[in-house]
C-alpha cells in the first residue's frame, strides 16, 4: 500500500518535472519577445497620446493616485524642447473580468490628451471591446470607448450613461475603466499643479 | 491508412465535439463573436489536443490508472501554457482579444474527454488522426458560428467592414442569447448533414451488395 503511494507520487513528480523543464525552455524563448511587445506597445501608445512629444521622463515617484483601488504603475512627464506638454499615467485597476491596465495622458489645460487600454481580461465580444480598435460606441463618429475621452475636460463628471457612453451590455467594465481613467487623470493633474507652482523645474536644460 | 482516415473524419461531422458530443461549449460560445477569435481558438485547441494526445498515448503504458487524471492535467496545462506564451510573444493582438479563454483551455472538456476516452488507450498514430479530426471539427464550427454572428451582429468579418454602411447591426447576435440561437442552428445543420451522409453511405453499401450478388 505504502509502496504504491510512493510509486504514484514519484511518477507524478516525474511528469511534473518534465513539464517544468519544457515550460522553462519555452518561457526563456518567449520572455524577451513578450517584454519587447509590451514596451513597444507602451511607446506607441505614449507617442500616440502626445504626437508632438520629444521626451518622456519617468516621474513615477512624483505621483500618487488617491483611489486605493487603482494602482499606479508608471508616470511620465511629457516634454518638448524642455517645456512640459503634459503627464502620462499608467495605472492598473480591477474591471469585470480581472485586472486592466490603462494609459491616460493629461495636457497642461487639464484636458485628457487620450486614453489607451493596454491590457485587460474582460469577456471577448463584450467587455473586451474596450480594447477593440474597431468597436465604436458612437458608430456615426467612429469613436471607440477609450477614444471618447480624448479632449475631455477634467472638470466633467465622468459618469457612465451621463457624459460617458457605455459599451453595450458591459456597464460594469465601462464604469470600472472610467473610474480608473478619472483617478489617473486626477493624479496627473495634481502633478501638473506642481508645474504651475514651480515653473523653474520645467525650465529648459532639465534632464 | 483507411482506419486513420475514418478516425480523422469522425471528428468533423459524425462525432463533432461541439455539435454531437456537445462538450466544451462554454468557451466556444464566448469566443465566437469574431472570426479571428474563432480561428485563433480553434488552432490553439488543435495544438494543445495534438500534443497532449501524442504524449499521453506514448506514455499510456507507464501512466498508472489511479493517478491518470493529475498526469493528464499536468500534460494539458504544460501545452496550454506553451501556446499562451507563444501567442503572447508572436501574436500579441490575437492573444489580447482572446483574453482569459486561452489559459482556460486547460479545463476544456473536449481535450480532457479525448485524452481520457481515446489517447489513454489507443496508438500514437490513431491519436494524431483523432486530435486533428477533432480539432478541425472544433475549428470549423467556431469559425462558422463566429462568421454568422460577427456578420449580422457587427457588420464585419475578422474586423473588416463587409456590410454596407446602411446596415444596422443586429446586436442580438453578438450577445449570449444570439450565440445560443446560432449554435442551435448549427446543431440542426450538422444533424441534417449526418443524415444525408448516412443515407449516401447506406445506398453505396446496398449497391455494392447488389453488385456482389
Amino acid at each position: 500500500m505504502m509502496k504504491d503511494i510512493v510509486k504514484l507520487g514519484l511518477i507524478l513528480a516525474a511528469f511534473a518535472a518534465a513539464a517544468c523543464v519544457g515550460l522553462a525552455f519555452v518561457n526563456q524563448a518567449t520572455e524577451a519577445q513578450i517584454a519587447v511587445n509590451a514596451e513597444k506597445q507602451l511607446n506607441e501608445s505614449l507617442s500616440g497620446l502626445f504626437p508632438e512629444a520629444e521626451k518622456f521622463v519617468d516621474a513615477t515617484a512624483e505621483l500618487k493616485i488617491a483611489d486605493p483601488a487603482v494602482a499606479l504603475e508608471a508616470a511620465y512627464l511629457v516634454e518638448r524642447g524642455g517645456a512640459p506638454l503634459g503627464v502620462a499615467v499608467k495605472a492598473k485597476g480591477q474591471s469585470y473580468g480581472g485586472p486592466t491596465t490603462v494609459l491616460v495622458g493629461v495636457t497642461l489645460d487639464r484636458r485628457i490628451a487620450g486614453v489607451r487600454i493596454l491590457d485587460g481580461k474582460d469577456t471577448p465580444g463584450l467587455g473586451a471591446n474596450a480594447m477593440n480598435p474597431t468597436f465604436f460606441v458612437d458608430k456615426s463618429k467612429k469613436t471607440t470607448f477609450p477614444g471618447q475621452f480624448s479632449g475631455k475636460a477634467l472638470s466633467d463628471p465622468f459618469e457612465v450613461k451621463n457624459d460617458v457612453v457605455a459599451i453595450t451590455a458591459s456597464t460594469i467594465t465601462s464604469k470600472a475603466i472610467t473610474k480608473m481613467i478619472k483617478a489617473s487623470a486626477d493624479a496627473a493633474s495634481a502633478r501638473l499643479e506642481a508645474f504651475a507652482a514651480a515653473p523653474a523645474e520645467a525650465a529648459p536644460g532639465g534632464k | 491508412m483507411k482506419r486513420l482516415w475514418k478516425i480523422f473524419k469522425a471528428g468533423i461531422i459524425y462525432e463533432n465535439p461541439l455539435l454531437m458530443l456537445m462538450i466544451g461549449l462554454c468557451s466556444a460560445l464566448a469566443v465566437t463573436t469574431n472570426v479571428s477569435n474563432g480561428v485563433g481558438m480553434g488552432l490553439a485547441m488543435t495544438f494543445v489536443m495534438l500534443f497532449s494526445e501524442v504524449i499521453i498515448s506514448l506514455f499510456r503504458k507507464v501512466i498508472p490508472n489511479s493517478a491518470r487524471m493529475p498526469i493528464f492535467i499536468i500534460v494539458i496545462a504544460a501545452f496550454t501554457t506553451i501556446i499562451d506564451l507563444v501567442m503572447k510573444a508572436y501574436f500579441p493582438e490575437l492573444s489580447k482579444s482572446m483574453g482569459v479563454f486561452i489559459p482556460l483551455i486547460v479545463v476544456n472538456c473536449i481535450i480532457m474527454g479525448r485524452v481520457e476516452a481515446f489517447a489513454s488507450k489507443e496508438k500514437v498514430l490513431d491519436c494524431v488522426a483523432d486530435s486533428l479530426g477533432m480539432g478541425l471539427g472544433y475549428t470549423w464550427v467556431l469559425v462558422g458560428i463566429a462568421a454568422f454572428r460577427e456578420l449580422l451582429g457587427n457588420g464585419t468579418l475578422a474586423g473588416l467592414q463587409v456590410m454596407p454602411a446602411s446596415f444596422e447591426p443586429i446586436l442580438f447576435f453578438i450577445l449570449p442569447p444570439g450565440g445560443f440561437l446560432v449554435f442551435a442552428l448549427f446543431i440542426s445543420l450538422n444533424i441534417w448533414l449526418k443524415g444525408r451522409m448516412q443515407k449516401a453511405s447506406a445506398k453505396a453499401e446496398a449497391k455494392a451488395e447488389e453488385v456482389a450478388a
